[in-house]
Order: C-alpha cells, then sequence, then structure tokens
C-alpha cells in the first residue's frame, strides 16, 4: 500500500525533517505513528499525500510514485487518501452535512450519489443526527467526527490522521480512536501519527517511532516507547 | 447533469464571493466601467479618423496634365498606359472642354468666372485614382515619369501629415489602452483576491479532497465575469447615449463632417467593449487564485 524508500526531506529554512526514512505499510494495516514534536510525523504524512516533496528518495502509494506525478494528476491520488486533522479543518459557513458533502461535490460527483454516500459517511461516525448543524454548535469530538466523515465519504483506500485526539478529552479520544479502528477493519490503510500514549499501549497496533528525523523504531504489536 | 451539477455550484460560490467582498465588487465595477468607457471613446474616435480620411483620400486624386490637347485615340492610349502602374484602380481622361464645364458649374453661382478669364485656359488632363491613400505618393511619382504627362498633382502633403498623425494617435492610443487594461486587471484581481483569502481553507479542502485546480477555478473566473460584465455592460450604457448626443449636435452644426453613423459598426464596437469587459473580469478571476494551486 505505502512504499517510503530512502526518503530525505529538509526545509528551504534548513531543518532536516527526515532523513533517509524507510517504510513498508501492507494493505488495511493499522500504524501509529509516534515521537516527540518536531520528529518528522506531519511531514511524513504530508509526503504521501503530496503536500510535500521530499528532496530524495521515492514514495509509492497504492501503487502511484507519488514523487513522479504532474501536478494535475495530483488531484487523483489525494482522492484515494482522506485526511483527518488535529484542528478538523471544518469550513464554517457550511452545515455538517454540506461539509461532508462539499468532499464529494468537488470531485465532480452526481447528485444523487453526494447523497447517499454523504448519509452512510454520516451514519458510521454516528452523526447523521446533527447533518443540519454548524460546526460551531458542535463539541469537539463532535467535530473531530465529522471530519473523519468527511475523510471517509469518498471511500479512500487509505487514511491519514493527524494528531486526531490532539484536542480531545481521554474518553472521547477513545471513541475517535474507536472509530479510527472500525473504519479500518472496514478495508481501509489507517495511518495515525499521536502523542497519545494510553491509547498506543493498549491498542497493540504495528508502533513507527519517529525521532529527528530518523525512524528508532518499527514494532509489530507495539507500545508507545520501547519497554 | 453532472455538468449542471457543477456550474451550479460554481454560480452560488461566485455570486456569495461578490457579495462577501461587497463594496470592493462595486468599486472594481465602477473602475471597470470607467476603463471601457475610455476604451470604447478611443474606438469610436479611431474609427471616425479612419472614417474622415478614407473619405478624403476617395476625394483625392491624382491629376495629371498633359502640354497640348490629345487625339481621342492618343488619349485613350495614355489611360491605358496609366491604368498599368500597380496600385492605380482608375483612370478617366478628362478632355479641357468638360474640365471647364465642371469648373464653371462649381464656381459659377460664387463669381462669373467666363467674364473674367474669358475663353477655355485648362489642358486635357487624366483623374487617376488610387486604391489606398497611402500609396499616392508613389504613384504619383510614376505617373510623372511618363512623356506625354507635363504636371502631376495631388494633394499628397496633407494626406501624408494626416497618415502621420493618425499613425502617432493609434499608438497612443494603444498604449493608453494597455496601461488602462492591466491597471483595471490589477483592480480586479485584487478584488476578487479578497474572496480568495476569505476561501482560504475552502481551497485547502477543496485541494485536499481531491478537487482539480480548474473545478477550484472556475467560482473565481465567473466571479470575475460577474464583475466584468457589469462593468461592461454600465460602460455601454454611458457611452452610447453620449455618442448620439454628440454626433446628433455635430451634425447640426458640421453636417459637412464625415461621421460614422453605421448601425452596424457601431454595434461591433458596443460588443467589443462588453467582450473586453468579460474578459478582463475572466482573467482576473484566473490570475487571483493562481498562487493558493500551485502544487509542489
Amino acid at each position: 500500500m505505502i512504499e517510503i524508500k530512502n526518503v530525505s526531506k529538509s526545509y528551504p529554512n534548513g531543518v532536516e525533517a527526515l532523513f533517509d526514512i524507510n517504510i513498508h505499510i501492507g494493505k488495511e494495516e493499522f500504524v501509529f505513528i509516534v515521537g516527540p514534536s518536531g520528529a518528522g510525523k506531519t511531514t511524513l504524512m504530508k509526503m504521501l499525500y503530496r503536500e510535500e516533496l521530499p528532496n530524495s528518495g521515492t514514495v509509492i502509494v497504492d501503487r502511484i510514485n507519488v514523487t513522479e506525478l504532474l501536478p494535475e494528476q495530483v488531484p487523483y491520488l489525494r482522492r484515494a487518501i482522506g485526511v483527518v486533522f488535529q484542528d478538523y479543518k471544518l469550513l464554517p459557513r457550511r452545515t455538517v452535512y454540506e461539509n461532508v458533502a462539499f468532499a464529494l461535490q468537488v470531485t465532480g460527483a452526481a447528485r444523487s450519489q453526494i447523497r447517499r454516500h454523504t448519509m452512510q459517511a454520516l451514519e458510521l461516525v454516528n452523526m447523521l443526527k446533527r447533518a443540519s448543524s454548524f460546526p460551531e454548535e458542535l463539541s469537539g469530538g463532535e467535530k473531530q467526527r465529522v471530519c473523519i466523515a468527511r475523510a471517509i465519504v469518498n471511500n479512500p483506500t487509505l487514511l491519514l490522521a493527524d494528531e486526531p485526539t490532539g484536542n480531545l478529552d481521554p474518553t472521547t479520544s477513545w471513541e475517535i480512536m474507536e472509530l479510527l479502528d472500525k473504519i479500518n477493519r472496514r478495508n481501509t490503510t489507517v495511518l495515525v501519527a499521536t502523542h497519545n500514549k494510553s491509547i498506543v499501549d493498549s491498542m497493540k497496533r504495528r508502533v513507527v517511532q519517529l525521532e529527528g528525523g530518523r525512524i528508532m523504531r518499527d514494532q509489530q504489536l507495539g507500545g508507545y516507547s520501547q519497554v | 447533469m453532472r455538468i449542471f451539477g457543477d456550474l451550479e455550484f460554481f454560480v452560488v460560490e461566485a455570486f456569495r464571493g461578490v457579495r462577501r467582498s461587497g463594496v470592493m465588487s462595486l468599486v472594481a465595477i465602477g473602475i471597470v466601467t470607467v476603463s471601457l468607457f475610455i476604451f470604447g471613446l478611443f474606438l469610436l474616435f479611431m474609427v471616425n479618423l479612419g472614417n474622415m480620411v478614407s473619405e478624403m483620400g476617395s476625394r483625392l486624386d491624382i491629376v495629371a496634365y498633359v502640354e497640348k490637347a490629345v487625339t481621342p485615340d492618343e488619349a485613350a492610349a495614355i489611360t491605358e498606359k496609366l491604368s498599368h502602374i500597380t496600385g492605380v484602380e482608375k483612370v478617366r481622361y478628362v478632355s479641357r472642354e468638360e474640365a471647364w464645364r465642371s469648373f464653371r458649374d462649381d464656381f459659377t453661382q460664387k463669381l462669373d468666372l467666363a467674364t473674367i478669364v474669358g475663353e477655355n485656359p485648362l489642358p486635357d488632363s487624366f483623374a487617376i485614382k488610387v486604391r489606398t491613400p497611402d500609396i499616392l505618393p508613389r504613384v504619383a511619382e510614376a505617373v510623372a515619369q511618363y512623356p506625354e504627362v507635363d504636371e502631376v498633382r495631388y494633394s499628397g502633403k496633407l494626406i501624408k501629415q494626416i497618415q502621420t498623425l493618425l499613425d502617432a494617435l493609434r499608438l497612443g492610443g494603444a498604449v493608453l489602452v494597455v496601461l488602462l487594461f492591466f491597471a483595471t486587471l490589477l483592480i480586479v484581481v485584487n478584488t476578487i483576491r479578497l474572496t480568495v483569502l476569505a476561501r482560504e481553507t475552502d481551497i485547502y479542502i477543496m485541494k485536499l479532497v481531491g478537487a482539480t485546480r480548474s473545478f477550484i477555478r472556475w467560482p473565481f473566473v465567473i466571479e470575475g465575469i460577474l464583475i466584468g460584465v457589469l462593468g461592461g455592460l454600465l460602460g455601454i450604457l454611458i457611452l452610447k447615449p453620449s455618442y448620439d448626443a454628440v454626433t446628433n449636435r455635430l451634425q447640426v452644426g458640421l453636417p459637412f463632417l464625415p461621421l460614422m453613423t453605421d448601425k452596424f459598426t457601431l454595434n461591433v464596437i458596443y460588443l467589443m467593449v462588453g467582450l473586453s469587459g468579460m474578459l478582463l473580469g475572466m482573467l482576473g478571476g484566473y490570475i487571483s487564485v493562481s498562487r493558493l494551486l500551485k502544487e509542489k
């Protein structure tokens, strides 16, 4: 599903974000990416949906060579990837329904399909009853559910979540993780960058630990830190 | 069906944009109006000048005088020879009697020439029509080369001066129009950029979920078209009555002035003004969002 080979990335301001990274992630895996702030977690994720390009190395997602993609092909890569943010990035003037439908609308989907898929996505994240609310009327956990619904509404094969529980209390964080786990069980590869030690420790999934732009550990059924 | 769904999305978004940057949109429309009004004035001015010059050109022939009276055979031979000069449209033999007659007709109301001059003092001549006024000097020179021709007359200097003036005006006008175009474009771009900035998150999300660049662009291009077309229509709405009023007044005072009143030509000019507005708006919308659409 994901093949990252010898990837290095430094920003124009001189910061070395990633250094010679090699990761292979199979179809339908659930992987935690852990590490302190500035370890390169976000950069790694951005590289997958081509918001950033590596200085060297190759990135392959779902058999697409991301590093060699032409700008006009980028939208089609992104339709295969859902992204969830710590700060949700919901559009304030649109309702919950419109926020989710927006992702289909802008890819030119048919109206009947937009309605059906939006309803299904909202149902999956258990937000159907809040469909006509505006984001400001929602709690943090509810906002994150809407953000997840938007990320999965066009049925991506890969879901990326960058600190999805960063702004949430422990109980709500658990609910969100269970939701991501549920999506993973529906045959979607899921990558979660997180600081949340207790969740990583108890979920016992594959853990990739980054530090200073290098991989310190890549462990099946791992915990947040090495034992 | 899909196309219509998309179109509805674009248009709704475009109107949202115009409303969101309300006052600035009005300012932009006003500036487009003024620019296009000036552009239209320039077009009308040039068309009228061109009209005048060609009118004058059609009146101005080259006249080639011959020394002595020619026989009809000789006249035909000379006519034939002169017709072969490139740029010559028509050559007509004017006998001294005919010239005298028309001369007297022209002036008979003002003074009785026959009593002053007595008998006919005019030589035989050939009136030569050329295709365009600008080749008058060259043709005149060629005509003068013929031994039968005694003297060549044409209002070359005047035509030349008018042509030079016209060229200068055309160049100056074109420079003005280009400057005006870019200044107006800048205003339109900045107006729509207000919408673009207000919608940065929307655009980011659109890119993230895989909207194509053209899809993201359309609402802004349509917003530009709205501004441009409204400005263009207002410009025409001011331009047309102004021109009609001015030409009406001029035609009363200066009836011999060959003003352009051809409906078709005028409508083409108004159409050009409107289309320029649309183009200006489209381009403005296109440019305004470009920076945000760059992919790494």
